[in-house]
């Protein structure tokens, strides 16, 4: 990438920062790679033509909305439930546990969408309840509980999974 | 596997770690297409002072040859509507004409006819039309 732009590398270093987060999100939105690789580097590349971060106070909220607001803006996606690709890897498994992380993928694909959309920005994006409701512009009580209820679903989800590998 | 707690669970999710985003696609760098918007905006506004160059001088070129053709038409209304050239009359050309040689050019191409009184025709003209043996 060129550096031509005063507060490029600030937006590169967010990029690898939270890049990763913010395309699962972005995956969890849209359901489909492709679309959320658009949507986070239309974002980024927004952000550095117009270098417009210096006066974001939360600049990682900041960019978990603009990336919501982008995946959104690419259409076909006003149904509450996305189908999500189930082909293209999520997550980079621990101990290479690919049987652990398509197990994980699958309940988060059961999940209803705002309750995976919680499950991500809490858990993966790091955003604490508060950030979330201001996003998703919902009540902090709500998030909890989407949070509290996408969290038992995906333990049961994931466990009922591999409870059923093992056994077979 | 035992059914974790929450906070144990969510350790555990947190250890599959999001795939990497593929790196940003090179942008033009930004520099680049101010240059260029700044040259497309001279170039754009030397055409606008050559175009309203070519056009104020247009318009005062075409006022110049109205007013010199008004000065002529009214120099030459002047003396169709004269008498016979007398002192007078030339010293009124003086005053009005635009300029000592216009005045001296319309005086020496001036028609000298005086009209003639109906139903009586010029000498010259019965004389043109006799046929004359000689």
């Amino acid at each position: 990438m060129h550096r031509t732009h005063g507060n490029t590398p600030e937006i590169e270093l967010l990029y690898r920062q939270h890049g990763p987060a913010l395309l699962l999100f972005a995956q969890a939105v849209t359901g489909e790679r492709g679309r959320a690789q658009d949507a986070v580097h239309q974002v980024f590349l927004k952000l550095i033509e117009k270098g417009s971060l210096r006066q974001v106070a939360d600049k990682k909220a900041y960019l978990f909305t603009c990336v919501r607001n982008a995946a959104f803006n690419q259409g076909k996606l006003r149904e509450r439930n996305v189908q999500l690709d189930p082909d293209s890897a999520w997550f980079s498994p621990p101990d290479r546990d690919y049987a652990g992380e398509r197990h994980l993928r699958r309940a988060l694909e059961a999940l209803p969408n705002d309750q995976r959309q919680v499950m991500v920005l809490h858990i993966w994006g790091e955003l604490t309840f508060s950030q979330i409701s201001d996003l998703l512009d919902l009540s902090s009580n709500t998030v909890a509980s989407r949070y509290r209820y996408g969290l038992a679903k995906l333990r049961d989800s994931m466990f009922a999974k591999e409870n059923s590998c093992a056994n077979s | 596997m035992p059914t974790l707690d929450d906070d144990r669970f969510e350790a555990y999710l947190k250890q599959f770690r999001p795939c990497v985003p593929e790196p940003l696609p090179a942008v033009e760098p930004p520099q680049r297409a101010r240059r260029m918007f700044i040259l497309g905006a001279w170039a754009a506004a030397a055409v606008v002072v050559l175009v309203v160059g070519a056009l104020t001088l247009h318009i005062h070129t075409n006022r110049a040859r109205v007013a010199e053709n008004i000065g002529n038409a009214r120099t030459a209304e002047y003396l169709q509507d004269s008498q016979p050239l007398t002192m007078r009359s030339a010293n009124a050309l003086v005053a009005k004409a635009p300029s000592f040689k216009t005045m001296v050019d319309d005086m020496a191409f001036r028609s000298q006819t005086v009209p003639v009184p109906k139903g009586k025709r010029s000498a010259v003209a019965v004389l043109g039309k006799e046929k004359i043996k000689l």
